[in-house]
């Protein structure tokens, strides 16, 4: 991996103070609207759920205000054979109701009522019961008329403003209910407020954050794009400057020491042939001439396999008819070569950059797979010129990290060429390279 | 319910079948039973005309055979078409009934309510009170197959109400049975009220549009006569609108207190103070309203041990859209509402409930809940689609475990027709052991259903009769115990709605062939123990002189 140092700043500490911006408002959010939450709650048991049941308690008082009246109406009417003394029971019923219902709603209404308030309710009931006592032991007495006085002159009245007041504590009670209605739409609404501004505040907050990111990401992808441009470019100029250098030595090999190793021979054979026959000279002219024979042969061997000059003269296909056979000889590994389809010429740059990918990757056969067989396919496709090396070694990934240079430059050729390298694994296991360029390939620029 | 299905089972005991174990045989026609309830109507939408009738199962002859009365309205004055009458039918003892109203005196018109039976002067011959919209009626049993009016002699005259269930009890124990009377709202025919259910024709109001009425209570001087002691008691209420009532010992001891179902007021349960004086305690009892604190609209109501756990629970019918109440026990005189948990609170929700009863249909040895159904107004499913006029009876059968499942439909297609229920009353007429079904429709025949047992389970009677106690010995209770569990019945007037069953007690023993001991509790006070009785019969008990089995039932 190629380590490089982008100029400006790295947008790691934007990204951050953006995200705690974000978080801050967040959390600051929540603070309040647990707060704001909080107060309703209160106000709703406090207030609300409070009146609520008050004025269940003072409907409570109410129907029982309203029993009485009608009961001191049936003893008005006098249609019933009983004494008044009758009622008493029931009157005494709906009492312990009634005592039962002031004392819970005394206890709800706590907050609201002036003691003074609860003072005057307190008193008129105790004067009523005690207008009730009296009545009933008027009638106790036999004085049954002045019993019904007292129920029309007093008790009727009375329990006329009992109810009254009662009546006033359920106005209270609903206007209270009102009020705290009121609160609680102001906080709702106040609680809207700020979550319109909490939005826009995050809003913003990602947008500039996103806007940053955006930038800086592409920022880095430039930068990305064109170093990957110069490390490209430099081993493509690796490969041109190696491909010329090959190329010159194989050159010079071939012509210059070929001719001199030739013109040496040939002196030789001449100067044997003179030298007289069964002398020492002879014999070892001889054998000078055979070490030169021998050595224009590893010369010129040497120069083929450097730049075989058979693919700049007969094209890929011959040279590749020539090569493999050679390869087999020399690391002993069995290799099946097929051809596929209709061939087509493949001449220049192309050829040499497909020899030397099928030389790199029979290379790695040889020295990293342990593989004793290998597979190569050059296939003429319509438009594609397909070369595959497959073999079912040890396999690619076990050691890939060896590859190194020869990997890069297998990628660089098959770019040089527009075309696209993979290195796959086949089912049997081992690896499989292939390579595939375009019919009508770029004569690009190597030498 | 929790601690019902911790009660002990009963040993060896049937369990509930999948099927009901039984069958409701339509027999009326059948028993020579030719009745139609004329509740007056012509049109004017009176009232009372949509609350009738009653129905009882009494043995008027004392033969040991159940016979039937049935209770009738008539027409309104100035609308006059026909004679109506209550219906008295003897038992012919072969599973038909003689119609036998005319020789026995009970040929009077009146616009008949509810019917409340129980021998007020200890002669051996159970009377008849009969209430009504006006004057209620007592009869006195002469003994010898006729009825004497002793409206007038007994006191009772002179007392125009709206009465609805009434029943016999002996609230100070002097051996004399009392009478309660339930009264209905201030009414009538003049103040009428025009209430309608969609604002153009006029239909039956419920009972808020008029002022309640007090219900009464009377005490048996002993001499023929009666003492309205309504005030003196403490039971005069002018509030309440009642429709039913029940004898209930609430606190155990021994003192009968009175449970009464108001309409639309809170369920009133008085508790017997000893002193002639009772107490109402039906809001701390948890009793007086529904469970949301509600007032519901109170019809029938029946009292019995339905869990087995040895006291006494309560059933309560109510208007439709309100569930009937089934009110459990839970110790200290407080009642629990179990009527959702029990599966009959969202069954009943559609139906409005008056008549009903606590009884063991399948004998099986857990108490069952029979309820006759049928709404009030015949325009009702105008206005809510899902309840009808018509509606059928439901008969919740007791799994035994706490859980209760209408089985109406399998008990016979007759049974199960929809009905303007009303009055409601068990007896075992036939004398095979198990109960069978007298009901009443508003303005409708009446019918009588035969139990017919497939179940092959036993059962087991006792006819009680009480010499220091009344001779009805209402207010008994009679436990019996086998195999570590027990069972209770109570011997009572009133219950149901406007009705009253048979007098003796049933229990159903399932496959066992007898029970361990059976007790005794006296309205005297008086304890008796029997032991090792056989299934399969009647047992007489006279209180303090044994027990003798009849021949079968």
């Amino acid at each position: 991996m190629l380590r490089f140092h982008a100029p400006g700043r790295s947008p790691t500490a934007g990204l951050i103070l953006g995200l705690i911006i974000t978080l801050a408002a967040v959390v600051a959010y929540s603070w309040y609207i647990t707060r704001q939450i909080s107060g309703l709650r209160e106000l709703q048991n406090d207030l609300v759920d409070r009146n609520r049941k008050d004025s269940l308690q003072l409907l409570r008082i109410q129907n029982d205000l309203n029993s009485l009246g009608l009961a001191m109406r049936d003893m008005l009417d006098n249609d019933e054979p009983y004494p008044l003394t009758a009622w008493s029971a029931q009157f005494q019923r709906i009492r312990s109701d009634l005592d039962d219902a002031l004392r819970r709603e005394e206890q709800l209404a706590v907050a609201r009522q002036t003691p003074e308030q609860k003072q005057v309710l307190r008193n008129s009931l105790a004067q009523f019961w005690d207008a009730v006592d009296r009545m009933f032991l008027l009638a106790q007495n036999g004085k049954e008329k002045d019993a019904r006085a007292q129920i029309r002159l007093s008790l009727q009245a009375r329990q006329a403003a009992l109810s009254t007041a009662v009546s006033r504590l359920m106005v209270q009670n609903s206007e209270s209910e009102e009020q705290a209605a009121l609160r609680i739409r102001q906080i709702y609404d106040r609680v809207q407020h700020q979550v319109y501004v909490l939005l826009s505040a995050t809003l913003i907050a990602i947008f500039l954050t996103s806007v940053y990111l955006i930038r800086s990401n592409r920022r880095l992808f430039a930068q990305l794009a064109a170093l990957s441009e110069q490390r490209s470019e430099l081993a493509q100029k690796l490969i041109s400057t190696q491909e010329s250098t090959l190329r010159y030595i194989s050159r010079e090999l071939h012509d210059e020491f070929g001719q001199i190793l030739t013109a040496i021979g040939s002196m030789l054979s001449r100067a044997g042939n003179q030298s007289p026959e069964g002398s020492p000279i002879r014999t070892e002219l001889r054998e000078v001439c055979e070490i030169a024979q021998n050595t224009l042969e590893n010369v010129r061997s040497l120069s083929q396999a450097l730049h075989p000059v058979m693919l700049d003269e007969s094209g890929l296909e011959s040279t590749l008819d020539w090569y493999i056979p050679m390869v087999e000889r020399q690391t002993g590994i069995a290799i099946s070569y097929k051809k596929i389809g209709a061939p087509f010429p493949v001449n220049g740059n192309p050829a040499v950059h497909v020899y030397r990918v099928l030389q790199e990757a029979l290379n790695n056969v040889a020295r990293h797979s342990g593989a004793r067989e290998a597979l190569v396919r050059l296939q003429f496709l319509a438009d594609t010129l397909q070369l595959e090396v497959e073999d079912h070694g040890s396999g690619f990934v076990a050691h890939s990290s060896k590859q190194g240079i020869g990997l890069v430059a297998m990628r660089e050729r098959a770019e040089l060429l527009r075309g696209a390298i993979e290195f796959l694994k086949p089912p049997e296991g081992g690896t499989l390279v292939r390579l595939r360029i375009p019919r009508d390939m770029p004569d690009s620029h190597v030498t | 319910m929790a601690s019902a299905s911790a009660l002990p089972r009963l040993d060896g005991w049937a369990p509930t079948s999948p099927t009901a174990g039984f069958g409701l045989v339509d027999v009326t026609l059948q028993a020579g039973i030719q009745f139609h309830h004329n509740s007056g109507a012509y049109g004017g939408k009176l009232l009372p005309e949509t609350l009738g009738s009653g129905c009882a199962f009494l043995d008027y002859d004392g033969d040991g055979w159940q016979d039937i009365i049935l209770i009738n309205g008539m027409d309104w004055p100035g609308h006059k078409r026909q004679r109506t009458t209550l219906r008295l039918y003897r038992n012919n003892r072969n599973g038909t009934f003689s119609d036998v109203t005319r020789k026995a005196g009970l040929d009077v018109e009146v616009y008949g309510m509810g019917v409340a039976v129980g021998d007020y002067n200890n002669d051996g011959f159970p009377d008849i009170l009969v209430t009504s919209v006006g004057q209620n009626r007592l009869f006195r049993n002469t003994g010898k197959g006729t009825f004497l009016e002793v409206t007038r002699s007994s006191g009772l005259a002179g007392r125009q109400g709206f009465s609805t269930s009434a029943l016999w009890f002996d609230f100070d124990r002097d051996g004399l049975l009392d009478l309660f009377v339930c009264n209905y709202v201030k009414w009538s025919p003049e103040h009428d009220v025009f209430c309608s259910l969609d604002a153009k024709h006029k239909s039956y109001c419920t009972p808020e549009a008029y002022r309640g009425e007090t219900c009464w209570l009377f005490r048996n001087r002993g001499d023929g006569t009666f003492e309205d002691v309504t005030a003196k008691s403490g039971l005069f209420d002018s509030s309440s609108k009642s429709l039913g009532a029940a004898i209930v010992d609430y606190d155990r001891d021994g003192w009968p207190d009175l449970l009464v179902a108001n309409d639309t007021q809170p369920n009133k349960l008085y508790r017997n103070m000893h002193d002639g004086t009772f107490k109402d305690v039906a809001v701390e009892a948890g009793i007086a309203f529904s469970a949301e604190g509600k007032a519901r609209a109170g019809m029938g109501v029946d009292v019995a041990d339905f869990n087995n756990s040895g006291t006494v629970g309560v059933a309560i019918t109510n208007f439709d859209n309100e569930m009937t109440g089934l009110y459990r026990a839970v110790g200290n005189g407080i009642y629990e509402d179990v009527s959702m948990q029990a599966g009959i609170g969202l069954a009943s929700k559609n139906s409005l409930g008056f008549g009903c009863a606590f009884l063991d249909g399948n004998l099986d040895g857990a108490l069952d809940l029979l309820v006759a159904n049928g709404h009030i107004d015949e325009t009702v499913r105008n206005i809510r689609g899902n309840v009808g006029y018509a509606q059928p009876p439901q008969f919740f059968l007791n799994d035994g475990k706490g859980k209760f499942r209408d089985v109406a439909s399998e008990l016979g297609t007759e049974f199960n027709q929809p009905k303007v229920g009303r009055g409601l009353a068990y007896g075992d007429f036939d004398r095979d052991g198990d109960l069978d079904i007298l009901m009443t429709t508003n303005n409708g025949p009446a019918f009588l259903f035969r139990n017919d047992q497939s179940s092959g389970n036993k059962s087991i009677r006792f006819r009680l009769v009480g010499t220091k106690s009344n001779h009805d010995a209402i207010g008994a209770a009679v436990r019996i115990f086998h195999g570590g569990g027990a069972q209770l019945r109570l011997v009572k007037s009133g219950s149901s709605y406007l009705s009253q069953s048979e007098l003796p007690v049933t229990f159903g023993l399932g496959r066992q062939d007898g029970i361990e001991r059976a007790v005794i509790n006296w309205p005297s006070g008086r304890v008796e123990e029997f032991k090792s009785l056989a299934a399969g019969r009647t047992y007489e008990c006279v209180e303090g002189k044994g027990i003798t089995p009849l021949t079968g039932f």
